[in-house]
């Protein structure tokens, strides 16, 4: 009964997702004016039939706001995952498979990583870059940092992983029948690797979602006039009453969805992986 | 059909192999291997039998072991190859059989891929000549050569299959040497006797010699042309294997003679005599 509980709510978790995806994948049909259009005249309006959830300080529809800013952080959140899980599978798990040197020298940069405050670091890295790139240099940047820093744990994970394997009795078998290192590593490690990889892959998603939105509400995140979900919920720093404008709190609503909707269908991996 | 008792010899080895400050797991062990025979290893657990099938393939951990000596097969020092050399060797000439099937085998991969790979190590060619030697390979160990079989993964096959699949893998390339460390070990007792039955045919049709390590006397004694007793990483008794468990000199062979039960003792030493 539980079993077919959970099912249900992941069946629902997809489903959610997926709308998410698709809706704001037709951003360009369903707002063709844009994100950055001012309507001067109605500056900071509740909402109303032009504008579904009003429009933020300079005039801009919120709504259209909030569906190019979804796009964006559902697009970049999996690109920048997949990075992260490629340098963790590169790094993690080719050290624990190559072993000695190679092996404590990629431990250590990881600790090293990983004992840093990474969100301090995260800050730290994107503020030594100028403020004033281009909307579209800065996405690729935030999201590209967060993947440059998100393999650390996952490394860890690996580089063990991979190290029990290089002793299992199939790759010194495989060895045995005169296949090379590269192809061993390949062929033989790597697949054994997948859960874990595809584990670290879904968990990164919603936690690059969360960073690039705590990067938005310092500033540091997407650069204005293209929205993310960080830059949308920087909108709430002003928010003095909760229950005059509530309107203001969807994108904060949309996020803590789609987060949990990704926790769900997380919980499917995870125990593919156990 | 192959001549059932050649004398050339095909690997001659005399080899000590210690692992760090421990005392040697072998010390100046002495074996000789001759074309075509099937030769037995027996000894305790943690006497040095698999240590000696690594060191023939060179697959020991070079950094935490130290090995003396000389391993000479077809003209050629083995413990002077160079990896490269050596990864040219395993497969092709000396293959090896390990003892848990089922966790010998990838259980990522399917059948077909893992026999791929192992054809792909020493072969080049088109892939219907890759399933041609597929096909033959599972043939000679009575396993079908499907695609509905090739499509499995290890944990859909019985360890028994499983056993004969890492056979066929080892027997590709028809190497002159295969090394069977504990081959049936795990096997239940019928199975073991189809396993040693089909080493035994692949002795004899394709006359390649086997290096046969076991812990178990009486195995042995079905299939072994000669035997050699190893005790303490030191070799105690070595000759034909019916003179060796009519008459064992050695007091650890004496003891594993003692140990088989007596309902099976002569059955061995009659299968052993009759080889």
């Amino acid at each position: 009964m539980r079993i077919g509980r959970a099912t249900t709510w992941r069946g629902a978790a997809c489903a959610v997702l997926l709308l998410v995806a698709g809706v704001s994948l037709a951003a360009n049909w369903i707002a063709p004016e844009g994100y950055a259009k001012q309507y001067r005249e109605a500056a900071d309006a509740p909402p109303s039939h032009a504008h579904w959830l009003g429009t933020d300080e300079i005039g801009r529809d919120r709504f259209a706001r909030v569906l190019y800013g979804t796009r964006i952080s559902l697009l970049l959140a999996p690109a920048a995952a997949l990075l992260s899980t490629l340098m963790a599978a590169l790094i993690g798990g080719l050290s624990g498979y190559l072993g000695g040197a190679w092996s404590r020298a990629a431990m250590a940069v990881t600790d090293l990583f990983l004992s840093l405050p990474w969100l301090f670091l995260l800050i730290t890295v994107r503020a030594v870059l100028p403020l004033n790139v281009s909307p579209l240099f800065s996405v690729l940047v935030t999201f590209l940092i967060l993947g440059l820093l998100g393999w650390t744990s996952a490394a860890r994970v690996l580089c063990a992983t991979s190290a029990t394997l290089r002793d299992s009795d199939f790759v010194r078998q495989a060895r045995a029948s005169g296949i090379g290192a590269v192809r061993l590593f390949w062929m033989h490690v790597l697949p054994n690797l997948k859960p874990v990889l595809y584990a670290q892959f879904w968990i990164s998603i919603p936690a690059f979602i969360l960073s690039e939105a705590n990067l938005g509400i310092l500033g540091l995140g997407v650069a204005e006039p293209m929205p993310s979900w960080g830059s949308l919920l920087k909108e709430l720093e002003g928010l003095v009453s909760v229950g005059e404008e509530p309107w203001k709190l969807v994108p904060l609503i949309l996020l803590a969805i789609v987060v949990t909707s990704f926790q769900f269908v997380l919980a499917r991996q995870e125990e593919a992986a156990a | 059909m192959h001549s059932a008792k050649p004398t050339d010899v095909l690997l001659s080895a005399r080899v000590s192999v210690r692992y760090g400050e421990k005392p040697p797991v072998l010390h100046d062990v002495e074996v000789s291997i001759r074309r075509g025979e099937v030769f037995g290893l027996i000894g305790q657990s943690g006497s040095g039998k698999s240590t000696l099938a690594m060191t023939i393939l060179g697959l020991l951990d070079r950094k935490k072991s130290q090995v003396e000596g000389t391993i000479q097969f077809e003209g050629s020092n083995l413990l002077q190859l160079r990896e490269r050399e050596l990864r040219e060797l395993r497969g092709c000439k000396i293959a090896l059989v390990l003892q848990s099937p089922l966790s010998s085998l990838n259980p990522a991969l399917k059948i077909r891929t893992q026999l791929k790979e192992a054809w792909r190590a020493h072969a080049s060619g088109s892939a219907s000549d890759c399933d041609a030697a597929i096909r033959a390979a599972m043939e000679s160990v009575s396993l079908p050569a499907s695609d509905e079989f090739l499509k499995k993964h290890p944990s859909q096959m019985s360890v028994g299959q499983a056993q004969r699949v890492l056979i066929a893998m080892a027997t590709l390339h028809r190497p002159a040497l295969l090394l069977a460390d504990e081959a049936t070990s795990a096997l239940d007792v019928i199975t073991q006797a189809e396993i040693l039955t089909l080493f035994r045919q692949l002795n004899r049709t394709t006359g390649m010699s086997i290096l046969y390590i076991s812990h178990d006397l009486a195995s042995v004694a079905g299939i072994c042309d000669r035997i050699a007793i190893l005790h303490q990483g030191t070799i105690v008794e070595v000759g034909p294997t019916g003179e060796v468990m009519a008459n064992p000199r050695h007091e650890y062979t004496q003891k594993l003679m003692a140990a088989i039960p007596q309902i099976m003792r002569p059955i061995a030493t009659a299968t052993a005599a009759s080889l």
